[in-house]
């Protein structure tokens, strides 16, 4: 059922030709293999000959993608709070594709943080010594226990595949317990989400007044939310092409909407705390920190925004997923921004990443790209409560 | 349909701004309070250094000294930068009114409530009641988090070590508790470092200002920057000509602080809210459910 597409037919556009999937596995398993050996150059010889970072500059793209990829799996607790929590049962499809893609990219996040550790052989050191007061101390915590959720909440897609009797007990268990599970999780995220944003608390000497502020956290989380939204349209819409299902216009116009009404609440509380702060003339008299702000929230909230609620646009086919594609470049470059762009640098500092920096990152992601195109293909990611059986 | 969307949706955002609401309060607390914050004890007791820049001949010294106290490498190259090798180097900066370049020894700063102490994930930084902000190198995971947390930019990585560690000045904590100075300020040959408990070096520091008149600026730093540090600085000319950056006396991990002491409220409302969401729409779609099955059912018994 699944390779007996012709590729002589370029026409149909129903699912991607097998040939295609093959070379996109090829590409990405070679992705995966050079950035993995790039991983290992690193932990062998250390930052210092392998990373552009510096002690100026002590934060590059592995943690600006470590941060944009949290936001994006966002995708998992937002789906599962908005069908398993608020049981808005006319999204339930798009549930599944988007934890599957939460739990790739937490998988992600954490390789990636092994790598930017100066001390990976002590990563587990946070669960021995507490600082209650450290942003980054609550991060480790919730990542490490919402992944297990994310673990928990993937797991009835592999045991339902296997019918044993083993595997159904476990699974009869799991389903019992999945309110409970969504409620931590969703939880979990909220805490971790926004303490991303009270990370940068720490830096009013670093970060840029058009992003510091004490809301940070709520922006964080806001913003998580639109991503997660934003995600989740487009791995409803990769997961129902590449098994050859028809998708639910409900779900694809009703996602972004959804994360258009998000990004309007996001953009009034951006705008509202520079009006309330005096800063609003920064965005066209700070050089190329207006540049980067209007990059982010021009191109990657207004454009979009306009796109999904203006009624002559809103109905093209092409913005449900072009929309999305732009929310969620706004919200990397809003944590690109405040890694990155948006720091103040001491004279003379810049920083220009490695080619090891690169290879590295683009073999994680591309792990994690992989995982989740494989798991769409074996995984039960419609359940049986789905309408894609009849 | 479209009414069914529209009742979705405006579920969906009471949801959100509830749950936005938990997260705002807590961003609009942290706003006034700024007593009691718990990033170690403040005391004014505890030791200090008080430096003279006026005096400071950049010999190096004190830069030599500390060195090799620490078992530094190239324990005679004097340093021109903090680094893993250098926990205190002599910053040597042409001014703009005299010839004579100005000399600026720079290391940890001490701070009364020190942000790389709040930051740090695994507590491997702390602010003992005696005054230095010492590192537990055993604890550390190298997240670099303090480094950005540092207004002073103080904490360096030992990036040509696979293993590599954070390094800083420590106060010399081993030669306190033997009685002594730290390494730099018995070395110095100009007087121009002294080492004391803070509130007598601050009393020091403004007894300086006050009998040589036109020798300094009317100003101790550290005095309140950042909430205060237990390294002070008195100067000739303005501090940021020193590259000392010019901070406010709020401490840099107070608002920070107060968001996270204000986790266990927000786990706590976000999971109150979201199981009181759970029972509430799914009554509603229980009670849905149960009207479009009644429904066809009388209308059999009308058949």
């Amino acid at each position: 059922m699944t390779t007996n597409l012709h590729v002589e037919q370029p026409s149909s556009s129903a699912a991607v030709p097998v040939l295609n999937r093959r070379m996109a596995m090829v590409l990405l398993g070679a992705t995966v293999l050079v950035g993995g050996l790039a991983g290992v150059i690193r932990l062998l010889v250390g930052m210092g000959s392998t990373t552009a970072l510096t002690d100026a500059y002590t934060w590059g793209i592995w943690i600006a993608f470590d941060f944009t990829l949290i936001a994006f799996a966002g995708a998992g607790f937002t789906m599962a709070g908005l069908v398993h929590v608020l049981h808005r049962e006319q999204y339930h499809d798009a549930v599944r594709p988007a934890i599957l893609a939460g739990l790739a990219g937490y998988v992600s996040v954490l390789l990636l943080l092994v790598l930017d550790l100066g001390r990976p052989d002590r990563f587990y050191n946070f669960i021995i010594f507490w600082n209650v007061h450290s942003p980054l101390f609550e991060i480790s915590f919730c990542v490490l226990l919402y992944t297990t959720v994310l673990i928990l909440e993937v797991a009835p897609f592999l045991l339902e595949r296997l019918h044993l009797p083993v595997t159904d007990r476990l699974l009869r268990l799991l389903r019992g317990a999945m309110p409970v599970i969504a409620v931590v999780g969703v939880t979990l995220s909220s805490l971790h989400q926004s303490t991303l944003g009270a990370l940068y608390l720490n830096m009013p000497h670093r970060l840029h007044p058009l992003w510091y502020t004490p809301i940070l956290p709520l922006l964080f989380f806001v913003s998580s939310i639109m991503a997660g939204l934003s995600l989740a349209t487009l791995t409803y819409m990769g997961s129902t092409r590449i098994l050859g299902l028809p998708a639910k216009r409900e779900i694809v116009t009703g996602l972004p909407r959804l994360a258009a009404w998000v990004g309007v609440f996001y953009l009034a509380l951006k705008l509202g705390d520079l009006l309330v702060s005096g800063e609003i003339a920064l965005l066209w008299s700070a050089g190329a920190y207006s540049f980067w702000w209007w990059l982010e929230v021009g191109v990657g909230l207004m454009i979009p925004i306009a796109l999904l609620l203006i009624p002559s646009l809103r109905r093209r086919p092409w913005v449900s997923l072009a929309a999305p594609m732009l929310l969620l470049f706004g919200v990397m470059m809003n944590r690109f921004n405040a890694t990155m762009f948006g720091q103040i640098l001491p004279p003379g500092v810049t920083y220009s990443p490695s080619l090891i920096e690169w290879l590295s990152t683009i073999g994680i992601i591309g792990a994690g790209v992989m995982a989740w195109l494989l798991g769409v293909r074996f995984l039960a990611i419609f359940d049986s409560k789905g309408s894609h059986h009849g | 349909m479209t009414s069914q969307q529209a009742l979705s949706r405006r579920g969906f955002l009471k949801a959100a701004g509830t749950g936005a609401a938990a997260v705002t309060a807590t961003c609009v607390l942290a706003g006034p309070t700024s007593s009691a914050l718990a990033s170690g004890p403040l005391s004014d007791n505890g030791w200090g250094m008080l430096i003279d820049v006026t005096r400071c001949t950049g010999c190096d010294s004190c830069a030599l000294a500390c060195k090799e106290a620490n078992g530094r490498s190239n324990p005679t190259v004097a340093p021109s930068a903090l680094s893993s090798d250098a926990y205190t180097f002599i910053d040597v900066r042409g001014s703009a009114g005299s010839a004579e370049p100005l000399a600026v020894k720079r290391q940890c700063m001490h701070c009364q409530h020190p942000a790389c102490v709040s930051a740090c994930t695994v507590g491997a930084l702390t602010k003992s009641a005696d005054g230095p902000v010492v590192y537990d190198s055993k604890k550390c995971i190298g997240c670099r988090y303090c480094q950005y947390a540092c207004p002073f930019g103080v904490p360096t990585y030992d990036w040509n070590n696979p293993l590599g560690l954070i390094h800083k000045c420590q106060m010399c904590v081993e030669r306190l508790a033997e009685g002594e100075v730290p390494a730099c300020v018995s070395s110095c040959p100009a007087g121009a470092l002294r080492f004391g408990r803070r509130s007598d070096l601050l009393v020091q520091a403004h007894a300086r200002i006050s009998s040589n008149p036109g020798r300094y600026v009317d100003q101790v730093y550290g005095e309140f920057e950042a909430g205060g540090t237990s390294v002070l600085y008195l100067a000739g000319v303005p501090f940021s000509q020193l590259g000392l950056p010019e901070l406010g006396d709020q401490t840099i991990s107070h608002y920070a602080e107060t968001v996270m002491k204000k986790t266990p409220v927000v786990a706590a409302s976000v999971a109150a809210l979201a199981t009181g969401l759970y029972w509430l729409t799914k009554r509603r779609d229980l009670h849905l459910s149960e009207t479009q099955v009644t429904l066809p059912q009388e209308d059999r018994h009308d058949h």
